[in-house]
């Protein structure tokens, strides 16, 4: 019965997580975080590593709860530790520290096929942030009010001194096409 | 159709800016035309992008925040049982190899210990061994005197013997083996009752080891002797009896005739089987009328109940030797026939003396 209490309440608050609910979110992360911490720090990582290991696992986690077909079939507390170890496991992996991979590490890898989707979309995201860095003003932050902050066109028009909608827009237009060209360039569909 | 207003439609298409003619329109040119359809994807995908980056970062700045919120130093501390754990498992692995080196050591303190136990008890082995050693360096001693006894030799040992004789004349000779008497400074000999009187060997013969005593002492009184000397052979399985002194106490002992021949075949003498003790050379060995058959001279220390007398033929013969004049009649009558034992050893035991030989 506990057991599935703790299922219904890790369902909330993933619900919450996806509904972009602030409380949520540092529900799942204080309750989360120390666990990893303690994990990184057994295997000679650095708090910084536990908090980017961490935290790559919440984006995990926020885009799964996302997609509708996500199902919660464990509990938060375990998904999130499987996720955090097998991000560590990969980067020890990637670095130069093969051979002194942890035993209890190396010994079970979950066989996860969320972690394939991520690391598309995670490619995605370096991409846009390296194009939206080389993007200059005030394009960046007319796209980001637009489409990120979902601010009218008449508010943006205002803030940046355009003359009126039209002319925003058009910049906009401009703005969105030279973005598409530098994400493109590097990702291709 | 520039780029602008394509990207401008297109907005206006997902947004659903368009009316329905407009709509119909660009949808009938996107299947048309496979750029603006490209195009068209494009643009969902970047916006789609667009969205997903601004999310994220806008949740990487929410967990920044909440992350610069967290009390790091109780996570800290909460994660401190990382290391104490380690401590712990040293603490237990010293635990488990102290646990391990008090086994070793007890192991081996009590192998030590059993080792040199076992080595004591073998010394104590040795030791034994050793004395049996000796033992038998003192048995095959004793059987070397026996056997220089045999051979009618003096006694190597110098100092008090002690030997048994009995009386063969009314005045005062007595019987005794010659190895008792040999190299003798002086004899004494001693009757039941503790009277001592000195004696002289008279007469010795070492080839039937046997020798006659006289005593000296004008005190002495003797009586008539109750018994003779048998001269017929004793048989096989005969009873004999003896009286002699092996130690300072007369001592009767009877047993019977074994064989008709002595140590090493020896024709002189018997094998008798009668208990007999140093101090028993000597003795006169009697048949059931108190009649002497012979003088007991020794036994064979190898064997249990061996002992060997000489044969009372010996005896006569040697008395015949003996000149006349200085010896009595040494034939006498029996008078013990019809007596019983004890009365036999009643009369007899004042005519057997024990003898002391001082040398």
């Amino acid at each position: 019965m506990k057991h599935n209490l703790n299922i219904e309440r890790d369902r909330e608050l993933l619900l919450g997580l996806a509904r972009n609910d602030d409380k949520a979110l540092s529900t799942i992360y204080v309750e989360n975080f120390p666990a990893v911490l303690r994990m990184v720090l057994q295997h000679k990582g650095s708090e910084d590593d536990a908090k980017d290991l961490f935290q790559e696992a919440m984006i995990v986690l926020y885009e799964k709860a996302q997609t509708s077909e996500f199902d919660l079939y464990s509990k938060l507390k375990t998904y999130l530790y499987a996720i955090c170890r097998h991000l560590w496991l990969k980067k020890l992996q990637s670095g130069n520290w093969q051979l002194s991979l942890p035993q209890e590490l190396e010994a079970v890898l979950p066989a996860d096929n969320h972690m394939e989707d991520h690391d598309k979309k995670d490619e995605q995201f370096r991409i846009m942030e390296e194009s939206m860095g080389s993007m200059g003003e005030p394009c960046k932050t007319i796209l980001e009010d637009y489409y990120i902050r979902k601010l009218s066109m008449a508010d943006i028009a205002e803030k940046f001194g355009y003359t009126n909608a039209e002319n925003a827009k058009n910049q906009k237009y401009k703005c969105l096409m030279r973005l598409k060209k530098l994400f493109f360039d590097k990702y291709k569909l | 159709m520039n780029d602008t207003n394509l990207i401008r439609d297109i907005e206006r298409y997902l947004e659903g800016d368009m009316n329905m003619q407009e709509k119909a329109a660009f949808e009938a040119l996107c299947q048309s035309d496979p750029i603006v359809n490209e195009q068209l994807k494009a643009h969902q995908h970047i916006t789609a992008q667009l969205e997903s980056y601004g999310r994220r970062l806008a949740l990487q700045e929410k967990m920044d925040h909440i992350h610069a919120s967290l009390d790091m130093e109780m996570l800290r501390d909460a994660a401190a049982p990382a290391p104490a754990r380690v401590i712990s498992f040293r603490r237990r692995l010293m635990t488990n190899v102290a646990a391990a080196a008090c086994i070793a050591l007890v192991t081996s303190l009590t192998t030590i210990a059993l080792i040199q136990r076992a080595n004591r008890q073998k010394t104590t082995a040795q030791y034994e061994d050793v004395r049996r050693v000796l033992n038998n360096i003192q048995r095959s001693q004793n059987a070397l005197i026996n056997d220089i006894n045999n051979k009618k030799k003096v006694p190597a040992n110098p100092g008090t013997y002690g030997g048994t004789g009995f009386a063969i004349t009314d005045n005062g000779y007595l019987v005794t083996n010659y190895h008792v008497v040999a190299g003798a400074d002086s004899i004494y000999i001693q009757n039941t009752k503790g009277e001592a009187y000195k004696a002289i060997s008279v007469f010795e013969d070492i080839s039937s080891d046997l020798a006659i005593l006289k005593i000296t002492d004008s005190t002495f009184r003797s009586q008539p002797i109750p018994y003779s000397v048998k001269l017929q052979k004793a048989l096989r399985g005969e009873k004999v009896f003896t009286l002699g002194y092996p130690r300072d106490e007369i001592v009767y002992g009877e047993g019977y005739i074994s064989a008709q021949t002595g140590f090493n075949g020896d024709s002189a003498a018997y094998q008798v089987s009668i208990p007999v003790n140093p101090g028993n050379s000597g003795a006169p060995l009697m048949d059931a009328k108190g009649d002497i058959v012979g003088i007991v001279t020794g036994k064979q220390t190898t064997a249990d109940g061996i002992a060997f007398a000489v044969k009372s033929a010996q005896l006569k013969r040697l008395l015949e030797e003996m000149p006349k004049e200085k010896m009595g009649k040494w034939n006498h009558k029996n008078r013990l026939e019809n007596l019983t034992r004890v009365e036999q050893i009643k009369k007899l035991e004042d005519f057997v003396y024990m003898i002391k030989v001082y040398n």
